[in-house]
């Protein structure tokens, strides 16, 4: 009999248990099933200028490898982060962000960058990265924080490969200090951000999103944000993770020349890293002449091409990268699977309505705007752009501050990332340190956030609430 | 209407706060910031060094809006004449944003803390919208709430219209709304000071607790309203006048000349002096840059001595510098310069 009141006791205990993590929310993760995003948005039978040529050119371009001479591809290089546009912006479809299986942790064994060493913080199945240090060195190593850089410092460099001519020294042209900038926490990371719909961010008139930015000051959150902006014509700048880039051409260029060391018709010099450029009185006089002009041509190395054909063939890669992105359909929602089972749409409406009523979609805007009339293709024009952010910047605490300042952004300061295609993206917040939504929420609270508020209020839900929440979030 | 509703602002109406009246220190040195952060080792966890456009002030001794503090669970906000003791297990977890270059504030914000037993979670969240430059079309508290009110979003309904009430012997709007969905409730209550809508939102889905903490906003510490016109603080605080950096007002003026170009709006109070001269500036949200050539321009500043009763006395006002964040159509009131 006793035994028989143990067995009970045991046995309640144990329903109670599986019960409890049977109610927990959880992040229903990444979405596998088809949604048919990668497409372009152009209808072709509407398409009076021609563009679906140019976004199908853009297409294959942005999944050429890029080799540092010798081919049809050249001038990757003398610093690199990855040699193909699409090995980062990959998931899920070509213009995503990064793929699950990580391809720069390949590149010391397959050949890009036979010479280098693997920072520790390039893994096989994390995140693609770039790198910047916020702050500079003294001598002895130890981190100066009166040395303000912020600058991508390229993980690779083309030592080794067969294509690099003659930059083949490591003493020449080493690899920044990785482990010394982990060591000293001196490092922090960016993921690429998705270009899904970029075309309808760009074509938002400023007029739209001030006064968007004027509605969403009516909130008892505490939020207000603010735009960055071009420094050179003064107007809202969008793209980035602190919305440093006004243009889908300037975003690109800077790419090019940043990520893969191409100079190009924006950018036409190569790129020395931050104190190997000689600002801060560091003597430094920029990147060995050994390692310019590898593959032969000049510069730029990317240029348009006035005698080719088709059409499309005459655009420079820059140009042709940002009819890609251009014109690149954004997100599509779709069905959300749960623990191997479909999740309700009723269960999404009411994510859905709970996302609004506590709060995140003061800044994530489901629709922050409609476009203007598009000189390019009519489905550019007076087009709603459910992006899920209003394009300010906002100040978000101590937990995301990275110290790296952009334009008019803070070290605290990021763009509201567009949650349009959440529900298909792998890697979360701006540098891929979780892929949990329940994480990247939290982590928005914290000393100096604007987001304070609304976390309290997403944590004053119910765990089925919250599970809805995390269904919404994940049908994006 | 929840039925709590009316029986706790008629409360609020007659209660007065037995509480000492005490002052912090303040928050943060308000000084204009220093790049003086030394060598350090390592980069420190949970620190932001680089910062953008952020607050500042002429002097440290001079209260100003985000200045408050938090000493033995009593907020105490110097600036406002604000002493509030929080509720038993609340705690505020965390800081609140800058000062937001549309003259938005968050000066406190608090909930309960981990230790907390309840079952229900409670949000008390304490705002300034700075009048002088707000971009929202209200001139007054009772304003801003009508327009909370107009332009409430479609998953809200109001459970308690706009209402007058008193706490602390202050003129308070109320206002509550609810979430169905969320099964949230917002009790709002603003009131005007120095020229400001300081506004009070307790948000829970637990009616009896939002009760509670409007109970408990009785034993808040505000100064009374000295004037219904303007509605200053007592006699020991400047006047505010909106738009007193008008031309009818300034004698001598210097415009900035800025050594960088931004984009991003600059939002300015200043403390004009009974001879016309500026005693004390505030920046709500400047770069160094921006706020030391600001400085310098208003230094040369020189303003018509404002009367009251036939006697000088201190003007506090607003002078918006940079770049104007409206949008196209809403006048622009405050700009000295552009």
């Amino acid at each position: 009999m006793i035994k028989r009141e143990k067995l009970t006791s045991a046995l309640t205990i144990a329903v109670l248990f599986f019960a409890g993590i049977a109610f927990a929310q959880t992040d229903p993760g990444v979405q596998s099933a088809s949604r048919g995003t990668g497409v372009t948005i152009i209808n072709p039978s509407d398409d009076p200028n021609g563009f679906t040529a140019f976004f199908n050119d853009g297409l294959v371009r942005f999944q050429e490898v890029e080799t540092v001479s010798g081919s049809a591809n050249v001038g990757l290089g003398p610093r690199f982060n990855s040699n193909q546009c699409s090995s980062c912006h990959a998931q899920p479809a070509v213009g995503g962000t990064g793929p699950a299986v990580n391809p720069q942790f390949l590149f010391t064994s397959n050949g890009v960058a036979p010479g280098n060493t693997m920072p520790s913080f390039i893994t096989a199945n994390g995140p693609t990265r770039e790198a910047r240090f916020p702050f500079g060195f003294n001598s002895n190593g130890s981190v100066n924080t009166n040395v303000i850089i912020g600058g991508v410092e390229a993980l690779f460099t083309v030592t080794g490969r067969s294509d690099a001519g003659t930059c083949n020294s490591a003493t020449a042209l080493p690899q920044p200090s990785f482990a010394l900038a982990v060591e000293e926490n001196n490092v922090i990371f960016r993921i690429p951000t998705p270009v899904f719909g970029a075309g309808l961010i760009e074509n938002l008139d400023d007029s739209t999103l001030l006064k968007n930015q004027v509605t969403n000051l009516k909130n008892n959150f505490g939020i207000t944000g603010t735009f960055n902006h071009n420094g050179n014509d003064g107007t809202i700048a969008r793209f980035g993770w602190k919305a440093q880039n006004k243009s889908l051409h300037l975003f690109t260029g800077e790419a090019y020349n940043v990520e893969m060391g191409i100079t190009n018709e924006v950018f036409q010099n190569e790129r020395p890293l931050p104190g190997e450029d000689g600002n801060g009185g560091s003597g430094d006089t920029g990147l060995v002449a050994s390692c310019l002009n590898l593959a032969g041509i000049g510069y730029p190395e990317d240029r348009s091409n006035p005698n080719s054909t088709p059409n499309a063939a005459v655009l420079d890669d820059v140009s042709a990268f940002s009819n890609f992105m251009r014109f690149l359909a954004p997100p599509i929602q779709g069905g959300v699977v749960l623990n191997g089972q479909q999740v309700s749409a009723q269960s999404i409406s009411t994510g859905s309505a709970l996302f609004s009523s506590i709060g995140c979609a003061t800044c994530h805007n489901p629709t922050p705007g409609t476009t203007q009339q598009s000189n390019f293709a009519p489905a550019l024009s007076n087009a709603p752009v459910n992006a899920f952010s209003d394009i300010e910047i906002h100040t978000m605490g101590t937990t995301l501050a990275d110290n790296v300042s952009q334009g008019g952004a803070g070290g605290d300061q990021f763009r509201t990332a567009p949650l349009w295609g959440l529900g298909q993206r792998i890697f979360l917040l701006h540098d891929g340190r979780t892929t949990n939504l329940i994480t990247a929420i939290q982590d928005h609270a914290s000393k100096g956030s604007e987001a304070n508020t609304v976390i309290e209020n997403f944590n004053s839900l119910s765990t089925a609430q919250q599970q809805e929440v995390l269904n919404f979030l994940r049908s994006l | 209407m929840h039925t709590g509703l009316v029986r706790v602002s008629l409360a609020l109406a007659w209660s007065a706060s037995l509480l000492a009246w005490g002052q912090g220190a303040p928050r943060n040195s308000m000084d204009f910031p220093s790049s003086a952060t030394g060598q350090l080792t390592k980069v420190p966890e949970g620190v932001v060094l680089v910062k953008g456009a952020r607050p500042s002030a002429s002097d440290s001794v001079t209260p100003v809006p985000e200045g408050g503090s938090i000493t033995d669970k009593v907020f105490t906000n110097k600036y406002f004449a604000m002493t509030y003791s929080l509720p038993p297990d609340w705690t505020q977890k965390y800081e609140g944003p800058p000062p937001s270059d549309s003259g938005r504030y968050v000066l406190a914000q608090f909930s309960p803390a981990d230790t907390y037993k309840g079952p229900i979670r409670g949000n008390i969240l304490i705002t300034a919208e700075d009048l002088f430059f707000t971009p929202l079309p209200t001139a007054n508290a009772v304003d801003l709430i009508n327009y909370e009110k107009d332009n409430l979003q479609a998953d809200y309904k109001v459970e308690l219209p706009p209402t007058q009430t008193k706490i602390a012997d202050r003129s308070f709007t109320f206002f509550a709304y609810w979430s169905p969905v969320a099964q949230l409730h917002w009790y709002v209550l603003a009131t005007e000071m120095r020229c400001h809508a300081l506004q009070i939102v307790l948000s829970s889905r637990d009616t009896k607790l939002l009760e509670n903490s409007m109970r408990d906003l009785n034993k808040m510490k505000l100064p009374p309203a000295a004037n219904a016109s303007t509605d200053v603080v007592g006699g020991a605080v400047p006047v505010c006048l909106r738009d007193y950096a008008s031309d009818e007002n300034v004698i001598a003026r210097v415009n900035p000349v800025f050594t960088e170009r931004r984009s991003n709006p600059v939002p300015v109070r200043i403390i004009i002096d009974k001879e016309g001269k500026i005693k004390h500036i505030h920046f709500l949200s400047a770069f160094p840059d921006q706020a030391k050539a600001i400085t310098d321009a208003l230094a040369q500043w020189r303003f018509k001595r404002f009367l009251r009763d036939g006697q000088p006395v201190e003007v506090e006002t607003g002078i918006m510098f940079g770049r104007v964040s409206q949008p196209p159509g809403h006048p622009v009131e405050n700009a000295a310069t552009q």
